[in-house]
């Protein structure tokens, strides 16, 4: 109780109010625009937080990623692009029912069923998360070793397109990772001679040049994007929707629950959330043939699964120091960065931080009322932003941003070659976020592997001797041989039917 | 994807190589185990491996069209992904020069030429967007920007 009073008197101080305050506007904001990410917010955001004390530099991030992913549903409705990926899987039926006039009902669904999901994602992290960290203080390097390759190998199950393709994207992060002075004999590896690559690629220019510069010249080449807006009265958009949540209560707490286990599962985040939760909504609903076609109820329980996976996304990365998806791996390194190390001890050492995120989550999506209906009544002056102004003023922050961690124009050349590389892949079919958790990952994986195999005299059998290593790493080897196994039995019952 | 994934695949199989070839450089532990070397090799051979995988599946779908819907294809201008490139190598090399805010007047001022953005907007918001970073950055969050030839 005395930490949860402590983390409540950090979260209320006024400069944190302040924090809360503008992130809100800048991820409703940067959500709502279509094309721009609430990864690119939080990856535009790090360069501030670098400068803030812990408790608001984790707030910002909870603000601005709560706002951003229910922002993106705005667009949704109003002009069928959904301002973030986590919008898309419910973007046809949001705007079929505002051609049906009912783009008031939508949004307000869109504000309450977001703060309530959110809601339930906090409580699952407050009751979760600490009960996790108690399993968590037993574990050694190996354990480590195998939350690490668990969450990389989810992460390549679950990125979009090719899993070939997103598993090099994960390489490359891990590569990136190994730049730099090794922890076994401190040898420089990969530097050339460099001084600056002695310390190893700064994280958060490669960050930004993989979110921020890769959007940038995606959305030049694009050019000047107009979009036809719906008119929508937003005058009582709260109006029906204590309704609609007695209606469909049971669906609420399914998705809210699915969202938050979604979240917890490293790799998967908010969009695989709200997708999952739309196709669990379509097989238990009575109007399946509405879904696509203008179904509220697949709004309400995706709306309701993407927020609450943001509270499940911090459990891996807060307990274990694995990040449950791209907003988290940079949390971790925020967490470096403000020299707290991510796991089971932070909980006994800084509780009163970890209590002050919780209420974060709180407090943010208690504030999502308010700030969402300004930001659904200023919806069409926000899309009517001119992005050839904006892209350019994207640009300029993120080249500052980058100088701003270590002063250095070296790490501006990190953001332009990140870049390129980010927008290479992408417009070829690699997933980006793998780079990312690889590169966070990267170090964690390499120092317990080599940490375990110096303790067990290179004997690889000790990384299944311990109980709960050996549950953990024999997910990961079905998770690694799942694609042959499913070319197998595809190939199988193809030669039988034939 | 068929061109791009032989492209792209024998890119990172090379990469792959490149870090074997480069990690017999790296010395070893004592008694004759790996240290520095062992995490690039997997990392090499995994890159190999998965690389030749892309360049065999844009092999077997060398044949396939990709599919576009008539009136749906938006023109694209492929110039200017590369002029944020040439704008960003061009900050830095003149930003320790010319200061962080001609620089960066300069970079933004170019860019919104590019994407049509009228002389008088394009005029006031570079300076103006400048200033406020300047300021942010510089005054508020104490970073040093490179002072340049205003000096300050």
């Amino acid at each position: 109780m005395d930490f949860l009073i402590q983390g409540l008197g950090l979260l209320l101080a006024p400069k944190v109010l302040l924090v809360i305050c503008i992130c809100s506007l800048y991820g409703l904001f940067v959500g709502s625009i279509p094309g721009l990410s609430a990864t690119l917010a939080a990856s535009l955001l790090i360069p501030f937080t670098f400068f803030m004390d812990p408790v608001p530099a984790l707030v910002s991030i909870v603000t601005m990623s709560a706002m951003a992913i229910f922002a993106g549903d705005i667009p949704a409705a109003l002009v069928r692009i959904p301002g973030t990926p986590s919008s898309a899987a419910y973007t046809h039926d949001s705007f079929a029912l505002t051609q049906q006039g009912k783009g008031e009902m939508v949004l307000g669904v869109d504000v309450v069923f977001s703060a309530i999901g959110g809601l339930m994602g906090a409580v699952v992290l407050m009751t979760s998360a600490p009960m996790l960290a108690e399993v968590a203080m037993n574990f050694s390097s190996f354990e480590y070793f195998w939350l690490a390759a668990l969450g990389l190998s989810a992460t390549v199950m679950v990125s979009r397109g090719s899993q070939v393709k997103g598993a090099l994207a994960m390489l490359l992060g891990l590569f990136l990772s190994t730049i730099g002075v090794d922890i076994t004999l401190g040898y420089p590896r990969f530097t050339f001679g460099s001084v600056e690559l002695l310390n190893g690629i700064s994280f958060i220019p490669a960050m930004i040049g993989v979110f921020g510069i890769s959007e940038v010249m995606r959305n030049v080449m694009q050019g000047e994007m107009k979009f036809a807006i719906a008119r929508v009265q937003a005058g009582k958009i709260f109006q029906g929707t204590g309704k609609l949540f007695f209606k469909y209560k049971w669906n609420v707490l399914r998705s809210g629950l699915l969202g938050t286990f979604i979240g917890i599962l490293p790799g998967a985040g908010a969009d695989i959330a709200a997708w999952l939760a739309y196709a669990v909504s379509k097989r238990g609903s009575k109007e399946p043939e509405l879904y696509g076609n203008g179904s509220i109820e697949a709004i309400i329980d995706s709306g309701t699964a993407n927020n609450s996976c943001l509270a499940g996304d911090w459990v891996p990365a807060l307990v274990f120091g694995i990040p449950g998806d791209s907003i988290t791996a940079i949390v971790i390194g925020v967490l470096f960065m403000k020299g707290l190390r991510p796991g089971p001890m932070i909980f006994e050492q800084q509780p009163q931080i970890i209590y002050a995120v919780y209420l974060a989550f709180i407090v943010a999506n208690l504030l999502m009322i308010p700030f969402g209906y300004l930001a659904v009544k200023t919806s069409s002056q926000m899309l009517r932003v001119p992005k050839n102004i904006l892209i350019p003023g994207i640009l300029m922050f993120a080249i500052t941003g980058a100088f701003a961690i270590n002063n250095s124009v070296f790490d501006i050349g990190v953001l332009g070659i990140m870049g390129i590389i980010g927008y290479f892949m992408e417009a070829n079919g690699y997933p980006v976020a793998p780079i990312v958790l690889g590169l966070v990952l990267g170090p964690i994986l390499e120092q317990n592997f080599m940490t375990s195999m110096i303790k067990s005299d290179w004997d690889l059998t000790l990384f299944f001797m311990r109980p709960i290593s050996a549950i953990l790493g024999t997910i990961t080897v079905i998770i690694w041989l799942f694609p042959f196994l499913a070319a197998f039995l595809e190939k199988t019952k193809k030669s039988r039917a034939s | 994807m068929g061109k791009n994934d032989y492209v792209g695949g024998g890119l990172f199989v090379a990469l792959g190589v490149f870090i074997w070839a480069m990690t017999f450089q790296f010395p070893g532990l004592e008694g004759g185990h790996p240290g520095p070397s062992l995490f690039p090799r997997v990392l090499g051979t995994l890159f190999i491996f998965f690389g030749a995988l892309v360049v065999y599946e844009g092999w077997k779908t060398r044949e396939g069209k990709e599919e576009s819907l008539p009136g749906e294809e938006v023109p694209l201008n492929y110039f200017n992904p590369i002029l944020v490139i040439i704008l960003i190598a061009a900050f830095i090399a003149l930003a320790n020069k010319l200061g962080f805010i001609i620089s960066g007047v300069a970079i933004l001022f170019i860019l919104m030429t590019k994407l049509r953005v009228s002389l008088l907007k394009r005029s006031i918001v570079s300076v103006a967007l400048v200033c406020f970073v300047f300021l942010v950055f510089s005054k508020l969050l104490r970073v040093p920007l490179p002072i340049g030839l205003l000096g300050w």
